[in-house]
């Protein structure tokens, strides 16, 4: 690790954020021009209208690093003791692709490592990032969302290639103290892994490779049980943001803004309705990015003009089952 | 109207744009424009409403609101269905 000894008692602060999406756009027309769908369609039934998808040459490490770079900015720090890299689509199967991140950061040497909870990666990650910190084992982590599930999706998938977009966001923390702007406080994090089979990439893992079943095509592609997965996503980022409040000492009318997972419209509006918050207190930018995966979270606190002392709930759901939330105040910090 | 008829029509006028007078007892979800999307949306309007838990599978398109009225008066009796 880095040599630091042990010095409990610290707490994670957000200190810079920084995002990255990858140039090229597809709209829903575009969609509608391969595909059995219609602009009016996807709006309707997700929200979206844009989503950024890599080109070849790119792929999540390319996007991780350059969120990563500009969350270093942000912070005006120009390295980190640690790398945390939420993804399920990472470079290769294996390794992990947060070395080749901190590699290309500059930040040979330090740990870096995957953390794979889906769609609820980043606040596991930043859970991570702050046990890091609290633990004295870092000073300042990089906790990076990333992904690109464009390269998982099946071509001719009308629901999920409307869905999904490509897209990394990252975040510095640093040591500081509990109750300063920007200070990580509790977390809320579970899994269900009864329902795994409701968000899943079948095949190229090791219980269908020790089948010696070979795998159809369409295996290789993401699936996702949507009307289960919807109320799933309600249900459990509603009861992980209450237990998180509670754990806090805040009600759900102190929130000034909630930055949930961005996996669709009326997910927001529901979780909205369901904690009993007015809509416009539920930050969304999936309009312009799609579901961006283990990126949405930073993406969407990038896009949502938060004011510093605002207080903020992060929720988040997505494969396994997991889920997780925090809250911070906001920090006087300048997405980049 | 029973104020369990009378709640379920409240929650399809307010929250999913059904017009009142396209309701009545024998409206299917399907009549009424819920898509099954909606469907998931209405089953958590309903469980907040009434304080009762629906899964995803028990209202569906071709369910009318005096079924879905009948649910919820059978969750509600203890009715474990």
């Amino acid at each position: 690790m880095t040599g630091h000894g042990l010095r409990g008692g610290t707490t994670a602060v957000l200190a810079g954020l920084g995002t990255c999406v990858p140039p090229k756009v597809v709209t829903n027309d575009d969609l509608s021009l391969v595909l059995d769908t219609s602009d009016e369609w996807i709006v309707r039934r997700t929200g979206i209208r844009r989503r950024h998808v890599i080109e070849p040459g790119s792929s999540t490490s390319v996007l991780a690093a350059e969120a990563g770079r500009r969350a270093l900015k942000s912070a005006q720090c120009d390295e980190a003791d640690a790398v945390v890299l939420a993804t399920s689509t990472p470079d290769m199967p294996c390794p992990a692709t947060a070395p080749e991140v901190a590699d290309a950061l500059g930040l040979a040497g330090v740990p870096a490592f995957d953390v794979g909870a889906v769609c609820a990666g980043f606040v596991y990650a930043l859970a991570t990032g702050a046990g890091l910190i609290s633990t004295g084992i870092a000073e300042r982590v990089l906790v990076i969302g990333a992904d690109t599930f464009s390269t998982i999706l099946d071509p001719t998938d009308r629901t999920t290639r409307a869905i999904f977009g490509d897209g990394a966001g990252a975040v510095l923390l640093r040591q500081g103290e509990p109750g300063e702007p920007g200070a990580l406080g509790p977390f809320d994090l579970g899994s269900d892994g009864s329902l795994s089979q409701l968000i899943t990439v079948p095949a190229g893992g090791s219980r269908q490779r020790a089948s010696g079943v070979p795998a159809a095509e369409r295996d290789h592609y993401f699936t996702m049980q949507g009307k289960p997965v919807f109320k799933q996503a309600v249900t459990r980022m509603t009861e992980s943001s209450r237990s998180v409040l509670a754990r806090a000492g805040w009600t759900a009318d102190d929130v000034d803004r909630v930055v949930a997972h961005q996996a669709n419209a009326r997910i927001l509006a529901a979780l909205a309705d369901s904690l009993g918050l007015p809509p416009h207190k539920i930050a969304s930018n999936i309009d312009r990015v799609g579901n961006t995966v283990a990126a949405s979270i930073p993406l969407a606190l990038a896009d949502a003009d938060l004011r510093t002392g605002e207080k903020v709930l992060l929720t988040a759901f997505g494969g396994g089952l997991s889920w997780g939330s925090t809250v911070l105040h906001w920090p006087d910090v300048v997405p980049q | 109207m029973d104020s369990q008829t009378a709640g379920i029509v409240e929650l399809l006028v307010e929250r999913f744009g059904v017009e009142a007078d396209e309701v009545q007892d024998d409206s299917r979800m399907r009549d009424l424009d819920l898509d099954s999307l909606a469907l998931v949306e209405f089953g958590l309007a309903v469980e907040q409403q009434f304080q009762v838990k629906v899964s995803e599978d028990e209202i569906g398109p071709d369910n009318t609101v005096q079924d879905v009225v009948r649910l919820i008066d059978a969750k509600l009796a203890g009715d474990p269905r």
